[in-house]
């Protein structure tokens, strides 16, 4: 039983040659693009498209869905989108080839799969809410933001994880 | 010269076809590094498994290394790469939500989509609840927006905020980063090993 | 077992070495001599911006826009402060080539605000001036076409158009004529100009044929040294 949960643990690359190909995509992004990646940025454009199709008068309205709206084009065809697009593909072979195309809920055995669902959500909405405040979540903000070394990247990225510590005594029946 | 685009070197129409191609690698390596496991993500908080460390700070590095050597032999402009603008408090505070978001949900938006492609459910709820966060942030936004441009600094960079040259600070985080590295063996050694 | 510890000591090494690879490299950029690099544009923009001719504005058009006293042209002139003094254009700021890079210019020169009309007697100098600015990233740097030599030929002593010719060329004639009134109004003769040429002393050969026919130019080749760089001077048509 363990032997083989072992074996299936080895199947994920070692992480300082998926750090170092990861710093490589980065680089590459910044020569051809001069911006970084970004992730949270996707997520914005669904929702400014959704709402702007849903309530398009609330959505010129207000004032931050407003910026993002254009006269040419829906919001959704932004850079970030089909890198988003790219993510989802890109992950989906590397998850084919190593045979973990699976849905399933991933929980610890403590807890429900209805109490780790709850809680991915809750977390989702405190994560979408974060990084619009901070303008970049994990990859916008903080990886791309130290690889030219933005203050603000540090800044987020020492946030993000000094509080995850703070708070990690307090959430942890549902990860270990 | 780069960085490429901007400086008309690759037509604009490329752009969205280069958008698919790094998003690609970006998910693959996500995915192959294990990022799409929340549980192994979070394993960095509880000391099980140090994957989200190594990972973010060997990218970091190599990537800021890279760009500094890019930049000394004229390849790319560093002053012409955007810099994500500061404001400490927006950063700040957005930043601690975020932690506390990823604690409990147990991704951040992008491994949340590569768990979205191979079939996480917990992944797809999160993805729902970052759009649902996006949305009562935007129906807010009027209230909490003169917050948000706090502590406004601009598109600073570390070696400008400190007053230490660049390479000094890449060089520090390059030995801080292998020391954290160390340490993170020895600290999972000693946690209880967590199967998942 | 033996053969696992081995394989643990093995991985610890590897990572050792990428340690200390990693630590190189970072140090390699801490000891990296000062960057070499150019400031400024790019060479291959600036080898389009080099050959292109949108630099050049002619003389008519500067004296329209003189004449409208349009705030937004400065103009300067890049000869030597002798030359300045004894005749420029009016309103003319006077920068020498030699001193076009030196911290005191730099906030006349390096700014969008204006658009800078550079001038010598002829191309020569304010060309270099201009390769100078570009080459530094400077935006909104002109040359007038011919510079002062070209100056006197339109706008101070147009040549009269003959019948046969269109009706613009003698519209332009005509405002030549007025243009040259405004600015020969009391300030500089022609002949006062003469010195000036002489003194530049450089190596001075006539470009293109005079306008006087019988009167060679090669009488007035002169060869001397003008700080250190040969020049070459239009100087026939100012042989009046």
């Amino acid at each position: 039983m363990e032997k083989e949960k072992k074996v299936k643990r080895s199947v994920y690359w070692n992480p300082y040659f998926g750090g170092f190909l990861l710093g490589l995509v980065i680089i590459f992004t910044f020569y051809i693009t001069g911006r970084g990646l970004g992730a949270s940025g996707a997520m914005k454009s669904a929702v400014v498209a959704a709402v702007d199709a849903v309530a398009p008068e609330h959505a010129e309205s207000n004032a931050y869905y407003s910026k993002f709206i254009t006269e040419e084009g829906s919001p959704l065809n932004a850079w970030l989108v089909w890198e988003a697009l790219g993510v989802l593909v890109g992950a989906f072979v590397s998850g084919a080839i190593s045979g973990r195309l699976k849905l399933k809920v991933q929980h610890s055995p403590k807890i429900t799969a209805k109490r780790r669902l709850v809680m991915a959500l809750i977390g989702g909405v405190l994560f979408g809410f974060g990084a619009q405040v901070a303008r970049g979540c994990t990859s916008g903000a903080a990886l791309s933001g130290m690889a030219v070394l933005a203050t603000g990247g540090f800044v987020t990225m020492l946030a993000i994880f000094g509080t995850g510590y703070l708070a990690a005594y307090f959430f942890r029946k549902n990860w270990i | 010269m780069g960085p490429l685009i901007p400086n008309g070197i690759i037509p604009e129409q490329w752009d969205f076809v280069i958008a698919i191609l790094i998003g690609l690698a970006f998910g693959f390596i996500l995915e192959a590094s294990g990022f799409s496991s929340s549980r192994k993500l979070v394993g960095v908080f509880y000391g099980y498994d140090f994957a989200v460390l190594k990972v973010f700070f060997t990218a970091a590095l190599v990537s800021m290394i890279g760009l500094y050597y890019m930049d000394y032999l004229s390849w790319v402009d560093i002053t012409q790469l955007y810099v994500h603008p500061t404001f400490m408090a927006s950063a700040i505070i957005g930043g601690m939500i975020m932690g506390v978001g990823f604690i409990t949900g147990g991704f951040c938006p992008g491994t949340s989509l590569t768990g979205v492609a191979i079939g996480k459910i917990d992944a797809m709820v999160f993805t729902l609840g970052l759009m649902i966060g996006v949305f009562i942030f935007s129906e807010i936004y009027n209230l909490i927006s003169p917050f948000l441009t706090r502590g406004d600094y601009g598109n600073i960079t570390l070696d400008e905020s400190l007053g230490i040259p660049a390479d000094m600070i890449i060089l520090a985080i390059a030995i801080a980063a292998i020391a954290a590295f160390y340490f993170s063996d020895i600290v999972r050694g000693k946690v209880k090993k967590v199967f998942y | 077992m033996s053969k696992k510890y081995q394989l643990k000591k093995l991985s610890t090494r590897r990572y050792q070495i990428l340690a200390a690879i990693l630590i190189v490299l970072a140090a390699g950029l801490v000891l990296l001599p000062e960057n070499p690099k150019h400031e400024g544009i790019a060479p291959n923009l600036f080898i389009n911006k080099a050959m292109s001719t949108e630099r050049y504005l002619s003389t008519d058009l500067i004296a329209d826009k003189m004449i409208n006293k349009d705030p937004s042209v400065l103009l300067v002139d890049v000869r030597s402060e002798t030359e300045f003094a004894k005749f420029s254009l009016p309103n003319a700021v006077n920068i020498p080539l030699s001193k076009f890079l030196d911290e005191e210019f730099e906030e006349t020169i390096n700014q969008d605000v204006y658009d800078i009309v550079l001038f010598s007697n002829d191309n020569f100098m304010a060309n270099e001036a201009w390769l100078l600015g570009n080459r530094l990233g400077y935006s909104n740097l002109f040359v007038m076409k011919g510079g002062l030599n070209e100056w006197f030929n339109t706008i101070i002593s147009p040549k009269i158009p003959e019948e046969t010719m269109p009706r613009e060329a003698f519209e332009l004639y005509a405002f030549r004529k007025a243009a040259g009134m405004y600015f020969g109004l009391g300030t500089t003769e022609v002949p006062e100009v003469k010195p000036v040429i002489e003194k530049c002393s450089c190596s001075c050969s006539c470009k293109f044929p005079c306008k006087r026919p019988g009167k060679s130019c090669s009488k007035r080749k002169k060869e001397e040294k003008c700080s250190g760089r040969r020049l070459l001077i239009y100087c026939c048509p100012l042989d009046y």
